[in-house]
Protein backbone atom coordinates (compact mmCIF):
# COMPACT_ATOMS: atom_id res chain seq x y z
CA UNK A 1 0.00 0.00 0.00
CA UNK A 2 1.17 3.48 -0.80
CA UNK A 3 2.30 5.44 2.21
CA UNK A 4 -0.01 8.26 3.24
CA UNK A 5 1.21 11.81 2.80
CA UNK A 6 1.07 14.29 5.67
CA UNK A 7 -1.82 16.09 3.96
CA UNK A 8 -3.83 12.89 3.73
CA UNK A 9 -3.24 12.16 7.40
CA UNK A 10 -4.42 15.64 8.42
CA UNK A 11 -7.54 15.24 6.32
CA UNK A 12 -8.25 11.87 7.86
CA UNK A 13 -7.90 13.33 11.35
CA UNK A 14 -10.28 16.17 10.40
CA UNK A 15 -12.93 13.86 8.93
CA UNK A 16 -12.65 11.30 11.73
CA UNK A 17 -12.83 13.88 14.52
CA UNK A 18 -15.98 15.44 13.04
CA UNK A 19 -17.59 12.04 12.62
CA UNK A 20 -16.74 11.31 16.26
CA UNK A 21 -18.57 14.41 17.48
CA UNK A 22 -21.68 13.37 15.52
CA UNK A 23 -21.48 9.80 16.78
CA UNK A 24 -20.92 10.94 20.36
CA UNK A 25 -23.99 13.18 20.37
CA UNK A 26 -26.13 10.48 18.76
CA UNK A 27 -24.92 7.85 21.22
CA UNK A 28 -26.42 9.99 23.96
CA UNK A 29 -29.60 10.75 22.06
CA UNK A 30 -30.28 7.04 21.45
CA UNK A 31 -28.73 5.87 24.70
CA UNK A 32 -26.56 3.59 22.58
CA UNK A 33 -23.41 2.12 24.13
CA UNK A 34 -22.23 0.46 20.88
CA UNK A 35 -21.91 3.82 19.15
CA UNK A 36 -20.22 5.28 22.22
CA UNK A 37 -17.74 2.41 22.17
CA UNK A 38 -16.97 3.16 18.52
CA UNK A 39 -16.08 6.73 19.49
CA UNK A 40 -13.51 5.25 21.87
CA UNK A 41 -12.04 3.09 19.12
CA UNK A 42 -11.91 6.03 16.72
CA UNK A 43 -10.11 8.08 19.36
CA UNK A 44 -7.37 5.43 19.44
CA UNK A 45 -7.16 5.61 15.66
CA UNK A 46 -6.86 9.41 15.73
CA UNK A 47 -4.12 9.18 18.37
CA UNK A 48 -2.13 6.84 16.13
CA UNK A 49 -2.65 9.09 13.11
CA UNK A 50 -1.45 12.08 15.08
CA UNK A 51 1.71 10.27 16.16
CA UNK A 52 2.31 9.15 12.60
CA UNK A 53 1.89 12.72 11.40
CA UNK A 54 4.42 14.04 13.91
CA UNK A 55 7.03 11.67 12.55
CA UNK A 56 6.02 12.22 8.96
CA UNK A 57 6.14 16.00 9.12
CA UNK A 58 9.64 15.93 10.59
CA UNK A 59 10.70 13.67 7.74
CA UNK A 60 9.05 16.05 5.25
CA UNK A 61 11.10 18.92 6.58
CA UNK A 62 14.26 16.85 6.47
CA UNK A 63 13.57 15.79 2.87
CA UNK A 64 12.74 19.41 1.98
CA UNK A 65 9.21 18.41 0.96
CA UNK A 66 7.73 20.99 3.30
CA UNK A 67 9.03 24.16 4.85
CA UNK A 68 9.12 24.32 8.64
CA UNK A 69 6.12 26.65 8.58
CA UNK A 70 4.06 24.32 6.40
CA UNK A 71 4.82 21.40 8.65
CA UNK A 72 3.88 23.48 11.70
CA UNK A 73 0.56 24.47 10.16
CA UNK A 74 -0.27 20.84 9.46
CA UNK A 75 0.62 19.86 13.01
CA UNK A 76 -1.48 22.68 14.45
CA UNK A 77 -4.57 21.72 12.48
CA UNK A 78 -4.10 18.09 13.41
CA UNK A 79 -3.65 19.08 17.04
CA UNK A 80 -7.00 20.88 16.98
CA UNK A 81 -8.57 17.80 15.40
CA UNK A 82 -7.05 15.67 18.13
CA UNK A 83 -8.56 17.95 20.78
CA UNK A 84 -11.96 17.68 19.12
CA UNK A 85 -11.60 13.89 19.10
CA UNK A 86 -10.78 13.97 22.83
CA UNK A 87 -13.87 16.07 23.47
CA UNK A 88 -16.02 13.59 21.54
CA UNK A 89 -14.61 10.82 23.68
CA UNK A 90 -15.55 12.76 26.83
CA UNK A 91 -19.14 12.95 25.55
CA UNK A 92 -19.22 9.24 24.76
CA UNK A 93 -17.80 8.56 28.21
CA UNK A 94 -20.98 9.96 29.77
CA UNK A 95 -23.02 7.40 27.82
CA UNK A 96 -20.74 4.51 28.81
CA UNK A 97 -21.02 5.22 32.52
CA UNK A 98 -23.43 3.18 34.60
CA UNK A 99 -25.52 6.20 35.48
CA UNK A 100 -28.84 6.86 33.88
CA UNK A 101 -28.64 9.86 31.54
CA UNK A 102 -30.32 13.05 32.60
CA UNK A 103 -33.40 13.57 30.36
CA UNK A 104 -32.26 17.14 29.67
CA UNK A 105 -29.23 15.85 27.76
CA UNK A 106 -31.37 14.04 25.22
CA UNK A 107 -33.80 16.94 24.99
CA UNK A 108 -31.09 19.49 24.28
CA UNK A 109 -29.55 17.34 21.54
CA UNK A 110 -32.99 16.74 20.06
CA UNK A 111 -33.88 20.44 20.00
CA UNK A 112 -30.66 21.73 18.50
CA UNK A 113 -30.45 23.15 14.94
CA UNK A 114 -29.09 19.92 13.50
CA UNK A 115 -31.11 16.86 14.41
CA UNK A 116 -30.07 13.23 14.58
CA UNK A 117 -32.37 10.50 13.45
CA UNK A 118 -32.52 6.71 13.48
CA UNK A 119 -34.60 4.78 10.97
CA UNK A 120 -34.97 1.17 9.86
CA UNK A 121 -35.20 0.49 6.12
CA UNK A 122 -38.39 -1.29 5.07
CA UNK A 123 -37.86 -4.11 2.47
CA UNK A 124 -40.21 -2.22 0.09
CA UNK A 125 -38.30 1.01 0.41
CA UNK A 126 -36.74 2.58 -2.65
CA UNK A 127 -33.48 2.84 -0.68
CA UNK A 128 -32.93 -0.94 -0.70
CA UNK A 129 -30.03 -2.41 -2.67
CA UNK A 130 -28.73 0.96 -3.74
CA UNK A 131 -25.48 2.64 -2.78
CA UNK A 132 -25.39 5.94 -0.94
CA UNK A 133 -23.67 7.43 -4.00
CA UNK A 134 -26.49 6.34 -6.34
CA UNK A 135 -29.13 7.64 -4.01
CA UNK A 136 -27.38 10.98 -3.44
CA UNK A 137 -29.15 11.01 -0.10
CA UNK A 138 -27.20 13.88 1.37
CA UNK A 139 -27.65 16.24 -1.56
CA UNK A 140 -31.31 15.28 -2.09
CA UNK A 141 -32.64 15.09 1.47
CA UNK A 142 -29.98 16.98 3.40
CA UNK A 143 -29.50 13.96 5.65
CA UNK A 144 -25.96 12.62 6.01
CA UNK A 145 -25.72 8.98 7.10
CA UNK A 146 -23.12 8.78 9.86
CA UNK A 147 -23.55 5.15 10.87
CA UNK A 148 -25.43 2.02 9.78
CA UNK A 149 -26.36 -1.23 11.43
CA UNK A 150 -26.53 -4.28 9.21
CA UNK A 151 -27.89 -7.21 11.28
CA UNK A 152 -25.33 -7.34 14.07
CA UNK A 153 -22.65 -5.48 12.21
CA UNK A 154 -22.00 -1.79 12.50
CA UNK A 155 -20.56 0.52 9.92
CA UNK A 156 -19.35 3.99 10.84
CA UNK A 157 -18.83 6.85 8.41
CA UNK A 158 -20.18 5.00 5.33
CA UNK A 159 -18.87 6.07 1.90
CA UNK A 160 -20.55 6.57 -1.49
CA UNK A 161 -19.99 2.90 -2.30
CA UNK A 162 -21.85 1.66 0.79
CA UNK A 163 -24.97 -0.28 -0.15
CA UNK A 164 -28.20 -0.15 1.84
CA UNK A 165 -29.83 -3.52 2.48
CA UNK A 166 -33.41 -4.18 3.64
CA UNK A 167 -33.78 -3.99 7.45
CA UNK A 168 -30.59 -1.92 7.84
CA UNK A 169 -30.81 0.74 10.50
CA UNK A 170 -29.55 4.15 9.43
CA UNK A 171 -28.28 6.84 11.78
CA UNK A 172 -28.30 10.21 10.05
CA UNK A 173 -28.01 13.91 10.79
CA UNK A 174 -29.48 16.93 9.05
CA UNK A 175 -32.27 19.52 9.09
CA UNK A 176 -35.70 18.82 10.55
CA UNK A 177 -37.60 18.70 7.24
CA UNK A 178 -34.96 16.39 5.80
CA UNK A 179 -35.58 13.97 8.66
CA UNK A 180 -39.25 13.57 7.69
CA UNK A 181 -38.31 12.96 4.06
CA UNK A 182 -35.75 10.29 4.98
CA UNK A 183 -38.18 8.49 7.28
CA UNK A 184 -40.85 8.44 4.56
CA UNK A 185 -38.37 7.00 2.06
CA UNK A 186 -37.12 4.35 4.47
CA UNK A 187 -40.64 3.35 5.53
CA UNK A 188 -41.67 3.05 1.86
CA UNK A 189 -44.31 5.76 2.32
CA UNK A 190 -42.71 7.85 -0.41
CA UNK A 191 -40.66 6.89 -3.48
CA UNK A 192 -39.64 10.39 -4.42
CA UNK A 193 -36.08 11.11 -3.54
CA UNK B 1 -39.00 32.68 24.60
CA UNK B 2 -36.34 30.26 23.54
CA UNK B 3 -36.52 31.37 19.93
CA UNK B 4 -36.12 35.00 20.94
CA UNK B 5 -33.09 34.25 23.04
CA UNK B 6 -31.51 32.34 20.23
CA UNK B 7 -32.06 35.02 17.64
CA UNK B 8 -30.12 37.38 19.83
CA UNK B 9 -26.96 35.44 19.07
CA UNK B 10 -27.62 33.72 15.78
CA UNK B 11 -29.19 34.75 12.53
CA UNK B 12 -28.90 38.49 12.97
CA UNK B 13 -27.13 41.05 10.88
CA UNK B 14 -24.15 42.55 12.62
CA UNK B 15 -21.20 44.77 11.88
CA UNK B 16 -18.59 45.06 14.60
CA UNK B 17 -17.01 42.13 16.36
CA UNK B 18 -18.43 42.04 19.84
CA UNK B 19 -16.18 39.58 21.51
CA UNK B 20 -13.95 42.14 23.21
CA UNK B 21 -16.89 43.74 24.94
CA UNK B 22 -18.24 40.37 25.96
CA UNK B 23 -14.92 39.26 27.39
CA UNK B 24 -14.73 42.15 29.81
CA UNK B 25 -18.34 42.14 30.92
CA UNK B 26 -18.57 40.88 34.44
CA UNK B 27 -20.27 37.57 34.62
CA UNK B 28 -23.65 38.05 36.17
CA UNK B 29 -25.89 35.34 37.35
CA UNK B 30 -28.95 35.06 35.13
CA UNK B 31 -31.27 32.17 35.68
CA UNK B 32 -31.49 30.19 32.43
CA UNK B 33 -32.60 26.61 32.21
CA UNK B 34 -29.89 23.97 31.93
CA UNK B 35 -31.64 22.68 28.81
CA UNK B 36 -31.43 26.03 27.01
CA UNK B 37 -27.79 26.43 27.95
CA UNK B 38 -26.93 22.91 26.81
CA UNK B 39 -28.81 23.32 23.51
CA UNK B 40 -26.93 26.53 22.74
CA UNK B 41 -23.61 24.94 23.66
CA UNK B 42 -24.28 22.01 21.37
CA UNK B 43 -25.26 24.33 18.50
CA UNK B 44 -22.13 26.44 18.93
CA UNK B 45 -19.89 23.38 19.17
CA UNK B 46 -21.09 22.21 15.74
CA UNK B 47 -21.06 25.61 14.04
CA UNK B 48 -17.73 26.84 15.37
CA UNK B 49 -15.61 24.10 13.73
CA UNK B 50 -16.98 24.96 10.27
CA UNK B 51 -16.55 28.67 10.92
CA UNK B 52 -12.95 28.17 12.03
CA UNK B 53 -12.05 26.25 8.88
CA UNK B 54 -13.90 28.82 6.73
CA UNK B 55 -11.93 31.64 8.35
CA UNK B 56 -8.66 30.01 7.33
CA UNK B 57 -9.88 28.77 3.97
CA UNK B 58 -11.33 32.10 2.82
CA UNK B 59 -8.73 34.16 4.63
CA UNK B 60 -11.42 36.09 6.51
CA UNK B 61 -10.53 38.11 9.60
CA UNK B 62 -14.24 38.75 10.19
CA UNK B 63 -15.08 35.07 10.54
CA UNK B 64 -12.05 34.57 12.77
CA UNK B 65 -13.40 37.34 15.02
CA UNK B 66 -16.75 35.58 15.20
CA UNK B 67 -14.99 32.37 16.20
CA UNK B 68 -13.28 34.28 19.01
CA UNK B 69 -16.60 35.74 20.09
CA UNK B 70 -18.32 32.34 20.15
CA UNK B 71 -15.38 30.89 22.05
CA UNK B 72 -15.75 33.58 24.74
CA UNK B 73 -19.52 33.10 24.74
CA UNK B 74 -18.96 29.38 25.30
CA UNK B 75 -16.86 30.13 28.40
CA UNK B 76 -19.75 32.10 29.84
CA UNK B 77 -22.31 29.41 29.00
CA UNK B 78 -20.10 26.79 30.61
CA UNK B 79 -19.88 28.90 33.76
CA UNK B 80 -23.65 29.45 33.83
CA UNK B 81 -24.43 25.79 33.33
CA UNK B 82 -22.18 24.83 36.24
CA UNK B 83 -24.01 27.27 38.51
CA UNK B 84 -27.42 26.07 37.38
CA UNK B 85 -26.46 22.43 37.80
CA UNK B 86 -25.27 23.01 41.35
CA UNK B 87 -28.48 24.72 42.26
CA UNK B 88 -30.52 21.92 40.74
CA UNK B 89 -28.87 19.07 42.65
CA UNK B 90 -30.82 17.89 45.67
CA UNK B 91 -29.83 14.23 46.01
CA UNK B 92 -26.88 12.00 45.19
CA UNK B 93 -28.76 10.69 42.12
CA UNK B 94 -29.35 14.26 40.90
CA UNK B 95 -25.69 15.01 41.32
CA UNK B 96 -24.63 11.92 39.37
CA UNK B 97 -26.88 12.75 36.44
CA UNK B 98 -25.97 16.43 36.43
CA UNK B 99 -22.28 15.52 36.45
CA UNK B 100 -22.90 13.88 33.08
CA UNK B 101 -24.41 17.08 31.70
CA UNK B 102 -21.43 19.10 32.93
CA UNK B 103 -19.05 16.67 31.28
CA UNK B 104 -20.79 17.13 27.91
CA UNK B 105 -20.76 20.91 28.45
CA UNK B 106 -17.04 20.81 29.18
CA UNK B 107 -16.47 18.79 26.00
CA UNK B 108 -18.42 21.36 23.96
CA UNK B 109 -16.14 24.02 25.40
CA UNK B 110 -13.03 22.02 24.49
CA UNK B 111 -14.33 21.86 20.92
CA UNK B 112 -14.72 25.63 20.81
CA UNK B 113 -11.18 26.06 22.13
CA UNK B 114 -9.88 23.78 19.39
CA UNK B 115 -11.79 25.85 16.83
CA UNK B 116 -10.22 28.98 18.33
CA UNK B 117 -6.79 27.41 17.74
CA UNK B 118 -7.64 26.74 14.09
CA UNK B 119 -8.82 30.32 13.56
CA UNK B 120 -5.57 31.57 15.11
CA UNK B 121 -3.65 30.09 12.18
CA UNK B 122 -4.94 33.08 10.25
CA UNK B 123 -3.03 35.58 12.36
CA UNK B 124 0.31 33.88 11.76
CA UNK B 125 2.72 36.03 9.84
CA UNK B 126 4.36 33.15 8.02
CA UNK B 127 3.08 32.44 4.54
CA UNK B 128 1.79 28.89 4.78
CA UNK B 129 -1.87 29.13 4.03
CA UNK B 130 -2.09 27.61 0.54
CA UNK B 131 -1.45 24.25 2.15
CA UNK B 132 -4.75 24.41 4.05
CA UNK B 133 -7.13 24.96 1.09
CA UNK B 134 -5.45 22.06 -0.68
CA UNK B 135 -6.28 19.75 2.20
CA UNK B 136 -9.81 20.98 2.83
CA UNK B 137 -10.81 20.65 -0.82
CA UNK B 138 -10.51 16.89 -0.54
CA UNK B 139 -12.69 16.47 2.58
CA UNK B 140 -15.95 14.45 2.45
CA UNK B 141 -17.91 17.61 2.87
CA UNK B 142 -16.18 20.82 1.99
CA UNK B 143 -16.80 24.51 2.45
CA UNK B 144 -17.77 26.76 -0.43
CA UNK B 145 -18.38 30.45 -1.02
CA UNK B 146 -21.12 31.45 -3.43
CA UNK B 147 -22.67 34.75 -4.49
CA UNK B 148 -26.40 35.31 -4.94
CA UNK B 149 -27.23 36.78 -8.35
CA UNK B 150 -30.01 39.36 -8.78
CA UNK B 151 -31.53 36.95 -11.30
CA UNK B 152 -31.89 34.14 -8.76
CA UNK B 153 -35.28 33.07 -7.44
CA UNK B 154 -33.67 32.94 -4.00
CA UNK B 155 -33.72 36.74 -3.63
CA UNK B 156 -35.98 37.97 -0.85
CA UNK B 157 -36.94 34.43 0.12
CA UNK B 158 -36.58 32.85 3.54
CA UNK B 159 -34.11 29.99 3.90
CA UNK B 160 -36.82 27.83 5.45
CA UNK B 161 -39.16 28.33 2.49
CA UNK B 162 -36.43 27.54 -0.01
CA UNK B 163 -35.59 24.36 1.95
CA UNK B 164 -31.97 24.86 0.92
CA UNK B 165 -30.62 22.23 3.25
CA UNK B 166 -33.19 19.50 2.69
CA UNK B 167 -33.13 19.97 -1.10
CA UNK B 168 -29.39 20.27 -1.66
CA UNK B 169 -27.78 19.04 1.54
CA UNK B 170 -25.92 22.34 1.75
CA UNK B 171 -25.90 23.92 5.19
CA UNK B 172 -25.55 27.70 5.17
CA UNK B 173 -23.19 28.59 7.97
CA UNK B 174 -22.82 32.31 7.31
CA UNK B 175 -23.99 35.11 5.04
CA UNK B 176 -22.02 38.23 4.16
CA UNK B 177 -24.11 41.24 3.20
CA UNK B 178 -21.99 44.27 2.34
CA UNK B 179 -19.84 44.77 5.39
CA UNK B 180 -22.22 42.92 7.69
CA UNK B 181 -22.48 39.26 8.56
CA UNK B 182 -25.19 36.83 9.61
CA UNK B 183 -23.80 33.76 11.32
CA UNK B 184 -25.76 30.53 11.55
CA UNK B 185 -28.78 31.93 9.69
CA UNK B 186 -32.12 30.56 10.89
CA UNK B 187 -35.03 29.32 8.79
CA UNK B 188 -36.66 32.78 8.85
CA UNK B 189 -33.51 34.54 7.60
CA UNK B 190 -34.07 36.18 4.19
CA UNK B 191 -31.57 35.84 1.35
CA UNK B 192 -30.91 39.01 -0.64
CA UNK B 193 -29.32 39.74 -3.99
CA UNK B 194 -25.51 40.12 -3.83
CA UNK B 195 -25.26 38.20 -0.56
CA UNK B 196 -22.23 35.94 -0.24
CA UNK B 197 -23.12 32.60 1.34
CA UNK B 198 -20.65 30.32 3.05
CA UNK B 199 -21.98 26.80 2.79
CA UNK B 200 -20.93 23.31 3.74
CA UNK B 201 -21.78 20.11 1.88
CA UNK B 202 -20.93 17.82 -1.03
CA UNK B 203 -19.75 18.86 -4.51
CA UNK B 204 -23.06 17.71 -6.07
CA UNK B 205 -25.12 19.74 -3.66
CA UNK B 206 -22.89 22.73 -4.31
CA UNK B 207 -23.37 22.48 -8.09
CA UNK B 208 -27.18 22.55 -7.72
CA UNK B 209 -27.14 25.40 -5.23
CA UNK B 210 -24.66 27.39 -7.32
CA UNK B 211 -26.86 27.12 -10.45
CA UNK B 212 -29.92 28.13 -8.44
CA UNK B 213 -28.20 31.13 -6.87
CA UNK B 214 -26.89 32.28 -10.25
CA UNK B 215 -30.42 32.13 -11.64
CA UNK B 216 -29.64 29.30 -14.08
CA UNK B 217 -32.00 26.98 -12.23
CA UNK B 218 -35.47 28.20 -11.35
CA UNK B 219 -36.37 25.78 -8.58
CA UNK B 220 -34.44 23.70 -6.06
CA UNK B 221 -35.41 20.04 -6.26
Amino acid sequence: MKEKTSEEIVLEIKDKSELMVDLAYSSILYDNKTIAQEVYDLEDAVDLLYQLLQKKSLEDVQNKKHSINDALTLLRIANAGEQIADAAQEIADVELRDVELHPILKMSIREADIVFTKVQVNPNSILCDKTLGELKLSSETGMVVIAMRHKNKWLYGPTKKTKIDPEDILFAKGPEDGEKHLIELAHAISDEI
Amino acid sequence: MKEKEKRKIFGRLQRTPKWKKEEFTEIEYEPTSVKELMTEMKDISELIIDLAYSAVLFDSEDIAEEVKYLDVRMDKLNYDIRMMAMMAARTKEDAEQLAGILQVAEAAETISNAAGDIAKLLSLKEKTRPIIPNILKKADESLFRVKVSVKSEACNQEIGQLKVESETGMRIIAIRRGECWIYNPQSDTTIKADDWLIVRGTDEGYNDLDKFLQGKLKVLE
